[in-house]
């Protein structure tokens, strides 16, 4: 690490600059009614921009930094209207490759020949955005000048308005990108295939006589700028805010594309131990031993990251559910987990949750007392299953997303076609939804099989009352149940369950369309709906009290003792994950005592690649320490820098609301 | 007894042996060594544990408990009516069939990474009719390691490590009295089953905890390294103490008290055994 980065780092961390930042002048801006949503988005992106001023600071080469820390908020007559959309990675590809001023010339082209009125105002809106964006860069661009920084003045004579040239000028393109939508409350823009759209700039420099150590410097230093505001960009909680990357993968032809780059994306990340950009790789059965060693490397620093991907699933995955499979080639992740298309794909895949756990909840409540065997059971759970998928499908297809022209701009086919994408102007429009508690759903049906039709432990009627009772003076009922099979050990009598679940999911799922033809697609994610969900359900037949977590996406219940993880990434892997395509992964925490030496770097990169292989989709691993984790709780001073993964994203420790912080030391309980 | 009890068994091991291994705790072992960290495998008998954390000190456990000479004993109605699901069986009892049966499902991960299962205790060889006959299951089958302290009778050593492919074997202190003090018990047996391992024709690796003030003083290591030497070993591995190695004694209601400084951190004299040609490698 040069001293240039050490510094770098050192501003970040003391967090000084954040006090420059000024409040919004004006937060609220109010219309009348029959206002249209396109003028006030441009209006309100007017308004952002406008309160920006450009602000350098001490060897800043990129620029583009948030001076006002709040975004304003439109609403009609006194109701608020959100107008933020996410979970999108524009098409920086083809804006590097352009230039903005390009851009707007083919916009202008189009508005020329076209006479409809929407499409006109569309083009209008669009135009008007984008050169209120450029005025800030150029703002930026005539500033760097006054504060005689020359570097940043050259790269900006040349972006955004016409193409990158060089590896610098592609970060500032993409820092303005991100910073613009952004300002527009559109707040999941990841960084998508990073190592791949920058590769040319790259190469480009080195072949133009560029050492590698300058353009890992250049990296470095874009890495710890990118970390600079991420605490306004806030999801649902601190951390969670999109700033996901996605490395290597195969393209059509069988070709690996991890480069030198994505090497060095993931050194950077491995140096600079930072929430931010959150690492995902792409890997497949083919995938050298030697990359994943380097990857655990990675997550040796405790980071949760990288997240691995699986080309071998997702890929067959995404075209079964209609991608073309160039695209398909092509897939990065939405912000956490979601599978999406780059610069195509305006699938909005967090849009609603289905609670499984409920759902077996309340078929148990209502049915169990009249089914005579199992299978009954079972054909009753499913139909309660099937009654949960519809409801939350054809609540999914109601959904609209409110226009936003300038998030248009980098998303195909809109310009070509004239519409929005909240329109259909996208190449993708598909929806997706959460599949929450999978485990603790399967590990309930198991334990209603063995617990009242195979041992005969307690009657249905018994069992009801100690679910309804929260177990209160029942504890040996309890304990019974929890030491009935639960998924994560590699259990065919409870992992066939989640199969079952699966398979109905996206079974309904198929069913439907969203009204812009695209489809509905399940997943096994949950975001923070492990946390919600289960806090609509009581306690459950699986020995799960009342107000306890479910597992966090699709991973074991926080009840369940592990045998460990070889078990576990079998009971994981076993299903058709190509089924459930919006994503979500197995978590699996692993003591950072494993990662001591070379032996164990070794083994728990062998130990990922066997879930590859295996044919799980989607893994995450926590280098962990319980101990420290309480420590932090009672001493947060002494742990400023902790970062933990939480659901789909890191964030530290000590910004996560408790909630979140406990399930995190829940998990450890079992740990093997 | 063809029977034994396995306290633990650890899926994904990564320092007892190549590659990744699942490792089978037997319990019972006949040292007792001051830093002990698995305290609940000492003995023979099973008996029941309770867990710290989570306790609401609803005193379920205790109603149900046998108490006779200050030792309180849990009783199954214990475990069934702890309301926190804190209590369970230290062991488990196996057959060397029903334990082949539990860990044949991974043979394949395990093989495919250059692994296999490893015997580890308490002190494997203290149960010898057991160990050898699931041993001579999993001949053929998948890669078998034990970890021995060596603390058996001879012939008992000689027969099991023929039913082995690796032997990892522990060498502590070379003074018989230090070894009776930190130990409990005389190293003779241990030094003439170090003798038979390295002088036969099986893998095996030698390894020496480093505890501080006991195993790691310039005298112990130097001892160490000579003899090691004199028999043609060329490599040992070290294992720091682990400062966690009290957590669990807790859970089977007894005090960590060792008499070193375990506050102390250990001299790695890598420097003594490069003298005497042995290679080191720290885990």
């Amino acid at each position: 690490m040069t001293d240039n980065i050490k510094n770098k780092l050192d501003f970040l961390k003391k967090g000084e600059y954040k006090k420059l930042r000024r409040p919004l002048n004006e937060k609220i801006i109010r219309w009348d009614e029959g206002v249209c949503e396109m003028d006030m988005q441009t209006y309100l992106l007017k308004h952002m921009l406008q309160n920006e001023e450009p602000l350098l600071y001490e060897g800043d080469i990129f620029g583009f930094n948030r001076t006002v820390y709040e975004t304003p908020v439109g609403y009609i007559k006194d109701k608020c209207y959100a107008l933020e959309t996410g979970n999108v990675t524009p098409n920086y590809e083809y804006a590097l490759g352009v230039g903005m001023d390009a851009i707007l010339d083919r916009i202008n082209t189009k508005l020329k020949d076209c006479t409809e009125n929407k499409k006109r105002k569309f083009y209008l809106s669009m135009k008007e955005s984008i050169s209120d964006c450029l005025d800030l860069a150029d703002k930026y661009r005539d500033h760097a000048l006054e504060k005689d920084n020359k570097i940043l003045y050259d790269a900006l004579c040349q972006v955004p308005h016409k193409p990158a040239t060089t590896f610098h000028q592609a970060c500032i393109f993409v820092k303005f990108i991100q910073f613009t939508i952004r300002c527009n409350r559109n707040i999941h823009i990841t960084l998508g295939g990073f190592d791949k759209y920058m590769l040319k700039y790259f190469m480009a420099d080195l072949e133009r006589g560029v050492s590698e150590d300058s353009l890992f410097e250049i990296l470095e230093d874009f890495f710890i700028n990118i970390n600079l505001d991420s605490d306004i960009y806030y999801g649902a909680q601190q951390g969670d805010n999109g700033m996901s990357m996605v490395l290597g993968g195969r393209d059509i032809n069988g070709n690996d594309r991890y480069s030198i780059l994505s090497h060095m994306c993931l050194k950077a990340a491995m140096e600079l131990e930072l929430i931010d950009p959150k690492i995902n790789l792409r890997v497949d059965k083919n995938t050298p031993l030697e990359r994943f060693e380097f990857a655990t490397r990675l997550t040796k620093k405790g980071l949760g990251f990288p997240q691995y991907c699986n080309d071998d699933i997702v890929i067959p995955g995404l075209i079964k559910h209609g991608y073309d499979p160039i695209d398909a080639h092509e897939y990065t992740v939405a912000a956490c987990w979601e599978f999406i298309i780059p610069g195509k794909g305006f699938d909005i895949p967090n849009i609603h949750r289905v609670n499984f756990p409920k759902a077996i909840e309340l078929a148990t409540n209502e049915r169990l007392l009249y089914c005579e065997n199992f299978d009954e059971f079972l054909k009753e759970v499913k139909k309660y299953i099937e009654a949960e998928c519809t409801s939350i499908a054809e609540e999914m297809i109601k959904n609209r997303e409110k226009a936003t022209p300038y998030l248009s701009v980098f998303i195909d086919d809109c310009i070509e076609r004239g519409l929005d994408v909240s329109e259909g102007g996208g190449v993708y429009n598909n929806y997706g939804a959460h599949g929450v508690g999978i485990s603790t759903a399967a590990d309930i049906i198991a334990a209603v099989k063995k617990s009242v039709f195979e041992d005969k432990f307690c009657t249905k009627q018994e069992l009801i009352s100690a679910i309804n009772g929260d177990f209160k003076d029942n504890s040996s009922l309890r304990n019974y149940l929890l030491s009935c099979p639960k998924m994560g050990n590699n259990d065919d009598y409870v992992d066939v369950f989640a199969g079952f679940i699966i398979d109905i999911f996206a079974d309904v799922f198929s069913r439907y369309k969203n009204h812009l033809g695209g489809i509905l697609r399940a997943g096994t994610g949950s975001a923070m709906e492990y946390v919600r969900c289960a806090a609509l359900v009581g306690a459950t037949a699986d020995g799960r009290r009342k107000g306890d977590t479910f597992g966090s996406s699709y991973s074991p219940s926080t009840i369940t003792k592990l045998k460990g993880p070889l078990s576990c990434i079998q009971s994981f892997s076993k299903h058709d994950l190509t089924k459930v395509i919006n994503g979500g992964p197995l978590t699996m925490e692993i003591h950072d005592n494993t990662f001591r030496n070379e032996d164990g770097i070794k083994k728990v990169a062998s130990l990922v690649k066997t879930y590859i292989s295996l044919g799980g989709h989607q893994l995450q691993l926590n280098a962990i320490n319980r101990e420290v984790l309480l420590d932090a709780q009672k001493h947060p001073e002494n742990h400023k820098n902790l970062i933990v993964r939480v659901w789909g994203w890191s964030g530290y420790f000590n910004e996560l609301n408790i909630v979140y912080q406990n399930h995190i030391i829940k998990r450890t309980e079992f740990m093997v | 007894m063809d029977q034994a009890l396995v306290f633990s068994i650890e899926e994904f091991s990564v320092f007892d042996g190549p590659g990744i291994r699942t490792t089978v705790f037997l319990m019972g072992c006949p040292l007792r060594c001051m830093w002990c960290h698995s305290p609940e495998g000492q003995v023979f008998e099973n008996f029941i544990l309770r867990s710290p954390n989570g306790c609401s000190n609803c005193g379920n456990c205790l109603k149900h408990a046998v108490t006779s000479n200050e030792f309180t004993v849990f009783t199954q109605e214990s475990i069934d009516n702890c309301p926190n699901n804190l209590l369970r069986h230290c062991a488990v009892q196996y057959t060397p069939d029903e334990l082949y049966k539990r860990l044949e499902k991974n043979f394949k991960i395990l093989s495919a990474s250059g692994g296999g299962i490893t015997f580890s205790g308490g002190e494997p060889t203290a149960n010898p009719k057991f160990l050898i006959n699931t041993l001579m299951l999993l001949e053929g089958k998948i890669h078998r390691a034990i970890q021995t302290s060596g603390a058996c009778p001879p012939e008992v050593f000689s027969e099991i490590i023929k039913h082995c492919d690796l032997v990892m074997f522990d060498i502590k202190l070379i003074d018989e009295g230090l070894h009776i003090k930190y130990t409990g018990a005389s190293n003779k047996n241990i030094l003439t089953n170090l003798r038979t391992l390295i002088n036969s024709d099986k893998d095996h690796i030698i390894r020496t905890p480093l505890i501080p003030e006991v195993t790691d003083t310039e005298e112990n290591i130097e001892a160490i390294a000579k003899l090691l030497s004199s028999l043609g070993v060329g490599y040992i591995e070290l294992l720091p103490y682990n400062k966690l190695a009290g957590a669990k004694y807790a859970l089977v209601n007894r005090k960590y008290t060792p008499s070193f400084d375990t506050e102390r951190s250990v001299k790695i004299r890598n420097d003594i055994f490069l003298k005497y040609g042995i290679e080191t490698k720290i885990l």
